[in-house]
């Protein structure tokens, strides 16, 4: 699904220059989970925002089901971001002008669905993270955890092929970060491709995979078992 | 989508309620404003534009140009001209005269004075003013018909429905009675052609001035002539066809004329006088024309409000850019799930479109509320008409849009470009007092001083030409309307009534009234180069000059006992000495003058007066005489009380005119007051400008307010962090306040020499002008400051006494 080669990226300001992404290789097949690991600075969340389309890199390639994306411009990132990616940061990022029901419903906005559809859709969703009762909640109105779990909702409502998390626990205390990693995990057994950046060990066991970065560039894989 | 953008933009705005109180308040307060100055200019350029054939109406006019002098023109016309033209062009489809007059009317024991106005027949052929009652083809058919107009048969009725009642109008001696035969609807404001009361002009053509104006082609009675031409008739810009006619009727005009030896050597250019058709559409905007007002006040009105409207839409720019700095981590968000930025655009436009609908609908009301205020301010009787205005509505439509575009484009632009992972990662801060606000908050100040720099400098030319000494006391003057009356009879009996009461310090008389709206009556003198040069005269009682403070620099005045005083003395101003005698005071004095056309008696001059503006003071003083006619007829007595309460003295007045004219109001004003009148515009400007400032300035102050507190919220965390590290209350204000202050020195740099430049032209219209002075741009600066530091401090303040810790917790 994912195939990055010799991929740079590069931060200059006027007298420093700091290479966050040291021509790095990676592939991730559909299906996968992947935990990416490595201390503050090393690159993983640029990693991240690459795969997300919501960067793009000085150099090398990046192939997203086979298509070069690596130089796609601001208005095509857009439109493949939309129907394949869904996103779950650390500090949940909802709206706090919108209800639940509207942050989640958001994705299907800008993709076209119609509001009958997208009722429906964003119903099902909520129950499934069991949030339904808080619909009509603002962010600010609820927990960290229920929060995140709008937050995941609101990723896997387009149903996209690859959800990219950035520290979904960090945030959370320690029974709600389960039960975030819980929600994950589902989602990658019904077939969706995740890649989550972690500094906990503990989350980066529910992965398949954990690929450990340092200055940029990776310098060991883990497989679980 | 658009729902979704409704929603989201309702409870953006909701939730900053401060701001977009601010926000929306101040373009209402632009909106209002623009919308009264847009109806003033709409007004003024759809006069006479109602006529149903009003692209084939004009006026003849009469039209001057050489000797140097700029080209104007006079609508007062001759009287047989109109018949004329009617008669040798076969595309003059109907052709009407106008002639205005003062009457008193009876209507049951009550006695008015108002104003008649006689026409032609063809009058209602031309001109569009529906009657609602009578027949237009029949209603000036007989001599003692009249069409009165809705408001003035409400006036004097109660009722519209009036026609076949009788009206007794006194024109001259006695009144007569006069058959209503139709009721028009009330004339527009917008209109030149106006009556109250329309009579044929068939009534006064047996009148002996009537008769005699039209075997004269060289006399005017104050009477306007209008043509319609036919469909597809090119006269009017056929000046050729014009001249011929005009050759043919004043043939004398085409023979060489006498010149000085002076002016030949000089080679002085000949004055040309010609005919010209002016469109009537052009009449209240074309001011070469007598009564024409100058469209560059329309224009500058227009300017004052665009500038009004900008600096509220740069408000709405500055705040709306506010108001989304905490919603940097929302535009993120959407831009990662997916929204193009062309959404984005869309979404802040719809905003942007919110607020400018639910501001104009404000404005609107707002204006509305404030018409008879501003009626009162720009003397007209404007309203909001969409069957007068049909134009207004798209306006006002295109205006919401244009403020919407202007105001929220750059929000839109600037918030939408955003990368996602830049704003999530708060590495962006969105508003605050970047280039592009600074400049912004810079040209709203650059246009506040500079609107009130220029209201200062109108009023103290206002105050200058008040104050003047205009060369005579007009003070504690009391001119009373001797028309209509046997002044000839009447006045030595007022006279003797009045002069010797107590407070009554003189009392005298003359044919011609002084001030604003008094007519002047002029003779053509040839001057000691040969050219005729026109001479402003004053038939006048023998103390006039006394009566009214007019020095005499030379010789003496008249005296009643001396025979020759009456018959052919005179008295003339220094102008005229220098002007048409081209001599000394001295010299002057014994010398013959007569009239250009030689057809009135010699007159000897028997002294010299001070020269005094008997005009406003955008004009030099011109030559004038006095002289006291033999058989005196006063249009004006001229009574001089004594300083103080009048009320007692007026009361005195009246009792003695009501016993001895009880058929005539007693009508007066003071003379000081008619010089003031004078200076009407100038003071509709000034306040128009002063308002336009003071609006402009509490605009600016209301962005300043808002980017001040965006600036305190910005830097909460560097506010606390230098409190900690010991900054006074005192050091957090002047931190915060010193950038503003530096924009408001900008603004004054800048607005100084533009007002200065503006200004400068503006007094060059007045003979008597004021110095503009520094102190002026300091004062004016020094006041924007203080307003400008009072506004910023506010936040400041409240900034300055957040408590440190709070501040850099909340950062």
């Amino acid at each position: 699904m994912i195939k990055i080669r010799d991929l740079e990226k590069i931060y200059r300001t006027e007298e420093v220059e700091t290479v966050a992404l040291n021509k790095i290789s990676i592939d991730v097949k559909e299906g996968e989970f992947v935990a990416i690991m490595g201390p503050s600075g090393c690159g993983k969340s640029t990693l991240l925002n690459i795969l997300g389309l919501l960067d793009d890199p000085d150099n090398g390639s990046f192939l997203f089901n086979n298509i070069e994306v690596a130089h796609f411009n601001e208005r095509k990132r857009a439109e493949l971001r939309k129907h394949n990616i869904g996103f779950v940061f650390q500090s949940f990022n909802l709206i706090d002008e919108l209800t639940v029901f509207e942050n989640v419903e958001l994705p299907l906005i800008y993709t076209g669905v119609k509001s009958g559809e997208r009722k429906k859709r964003v119903e099902e969703v909520l129950d499934k993270m069991q949030i339904m009762h808080r619909r009509n909640h603002y962010p600010q109105q609820l927990s960290g955890g229920q929060q995140q779990r709008v937050a995941v909702a609101r990723a896997v409502v387009n149903n996209p092929k690859l959800i990219l998390a950035d520290e979904p626990t960090g945030n959370l205390d320690s029974s709600n970060g389960n039960e975030v990693m819980s929600l994950l995990t589902d989602l990658n057994e019904q077939g969706t491709t995740i890649i989550m950046v972690t500094h906990s060990e503990h989350d980066a066991r529910y992965s398949h995979r954990i690929i450990r970065m340092l200055d940029g560039q990776t310098v060991l894989e883990n497989i679980m078992v | 989508m658009i729902k979704h953008y409704v929603k989201i933009a309702f409870r953006n705005l909701a939730q900053q309620k401060v701001l977009t109180g601010i926000n929306a308040f101040g373009l209402s307060v632009g909106i209002a404003c623009f919308s009264l100055f847009l109806l003033y200019a709409v007004h003024e350029f759809s006069y006479d534009r109602f006529h149903t054939n009003a692209g084939r109406i004009y006026r003849v006019v009469e039209w001057w140009q050489g000797e140097g002098r700029a080209p104007g023109g006079s609508g007062g016309m001759y009287t047989p001209v109109a018949e004329a033209m009617k008669r040798d062009f076969a595309d003059v489809e109907y052709a009407v005269r106008l002639k205005g007059a003062d009457c008193f009317m009876k209507a049951g024991d009550r006695i008015f004075n108002t104003s008649i106005t006689y026409a032609d027949n063809s009058f209602f052929n031309i001109f569009t003013f529906p009657l609602i009652y009578g027949n237009a083809k029949t209603a000036l058919q007989q001599p003692d018909q009249l069409v009165i107009t809705k408001e003035k048969a409400l006036q004097l009725y109660g009722t519209t429905n009036v026609v076949g009642r009788i009206l007794e109008i006194k024109t001259d001696s006695a009144f007569e009675p006069y058959t209503i035969s139709a009721v028009a609807e009330n004339i527009p404001a917008n209109s030149s052609v106006k009556f109250n009361l329309l009579c044929s002009f068939e009534r006064i053509i047996n009148h002996p001035e009537v008769q005699k104006s039209n075997k004269d082609w060289y006399m005017t009675i104050g009477l306007e002539a209008f043509v319609q031409l036919k469909p597809g008739s090119r006269l009017a810009y056929e000046q050729n066809r014009l001249d011929l006619f005009r050759k043919k009727y004043y043939s004398e005009e085409q023979k060489p004329r006498k010149k000085g030896k002076k002016a030949e050597k000089k080679k002085e250019p000949e004055i040309q006088t010609s005919f010209r058709l002016q469109p009537i559409r052009d009449i209240h905007t074309n001011p070469q024309i007598e009564g024409g007002t100058d469209p560059k006040n329309i224009w500058l009105l227009i300017t004052i409000a665009g500038a009004v409207l900008l600096i509220a839409c740069i408000n709405f720019t500055t705040l709306a850019i506010g108001r989304s700095a905490g919603r940097a981590k929302e535009i993120g968000v959407r831009k990662v799930m997916g929204s193009q930025r062309t959404q984005l655009i869309g979404q802040f436009l719809a905003e942007s479109l919110l607020l400018s609908v639910a501001s104009a609908i404000t404005g609107l009301i707002l204006a509305h509320a404030l018409l008879p205020l501003f009626n009162q301010l720009a003397d007209r009787k404007l309203s909001f008409s969409l069957s007068r205005f049909p134009e207004l509505p798209w306006l006002l439509v295109g205006l919401t849009l244009l403020v919407a575009l202007l105001a929220g484009s750059y929000p839109a632009l600037v918030l939408s470009s955003f990368k996602p992972i830049l704003v999530l990662k708060q590495k962006i801060r969105v508003g605050g007092a970047n280039l592009f606000t600074r400049s912004l908050v810079t040209l709203q100040f650059v246009l506040s001083i500079g609107l009130i720099i220029s209201t200062i400098i109108i009023l103290q030319q206002l105050s200058y030409i008040r104050s003047k000494n205009i060369g005579f006391n007009k003070e504690n003057v009391v001119m009373i309307n001797a028309q209509g009356i046997h002044s000839k009879k009447i006045y030595p009996l007022y006279k003797e009534a009045i002069q010797s009461q107590s407070g009554i310090l003189s009392v005298t008389a003359s044919e011609m009234g002084l001030g604003s709206g008094e007519g002047q009556m002029g003779w053509g003198f040839t001057d000691h180069l040969g050219q005729v040069k026109g001479v402003i005269a004053y038939p006048g009682d023998y103390n006039f000059l006394n009566a009214m403070g007019i020095q005499l620099v030379a010789g003496r005045n008249f005296n009643p006992s001396i025979a020759s005083d009456s018959m052919g003395a005179v008295i003339v101003n220094e102008a005229l000495v220098q002007q048409v005698l081209g001599t000394t005071n001295e010299k002057a004095l014994g010398m013959e003058i007569r009239n250009a056309k030689g057809d009135a008696a010699t007159k000897k001059i028997i002294g010299v007066s001070r020269n005094f503006n008997f005009e406003d003071l955008t004009h030099t003083v011109r030559p004038q005489m006095f002289y006291r006619p033999a058989i005196l007829e006063p249009s004006r007595i001229f009574v001089r009380l004594q300083a103080g309460d009048p009320r007692r003295h007026l009361a005195l007045l009246d009792a003695n005119w009501k016993k001895l004219v009880p058929d005539a109001p007693f009508e007066y004003h003071f003379l000081d007051e008619k010089f003031d009148n004078f200076y009407k515009n100038e003071k509709r400007w000034s306040a128009i400008a002063g308002w336009a400032g003071g609006i402009s300035i509490f605009l600016a102050c209301l962005g300043l307010f808002g980017l001040a507190a965006l600036a305190a919220v910005n830097r909460t965390k560097e506010i606390g962090i230098r409190k900690v590290m010991g900054a006074t209350v005192t050091n957090v204000v002047a931190l915060l306040s010193k950038e503003f202050i530096m924009l408001i020195a900008i603004a004054l740099l800048v607005a100084s020499p533009l007002a200065w430049y503006v200004m400068h032209d503006w007094l060059q219209a007045y003979a008597w002008r004021i110095n503009i002075t520094w102190w002026v741009f300091a004062v004016t600066g020094f006041f924007a400051l203080l307003v400008a530091v009072t506004t910023v401090s506010v936040q400041a303040i409240k900034a300055a006494l957040t408590n440190p810790v709070k501040s850099l917790r909340t950062e």
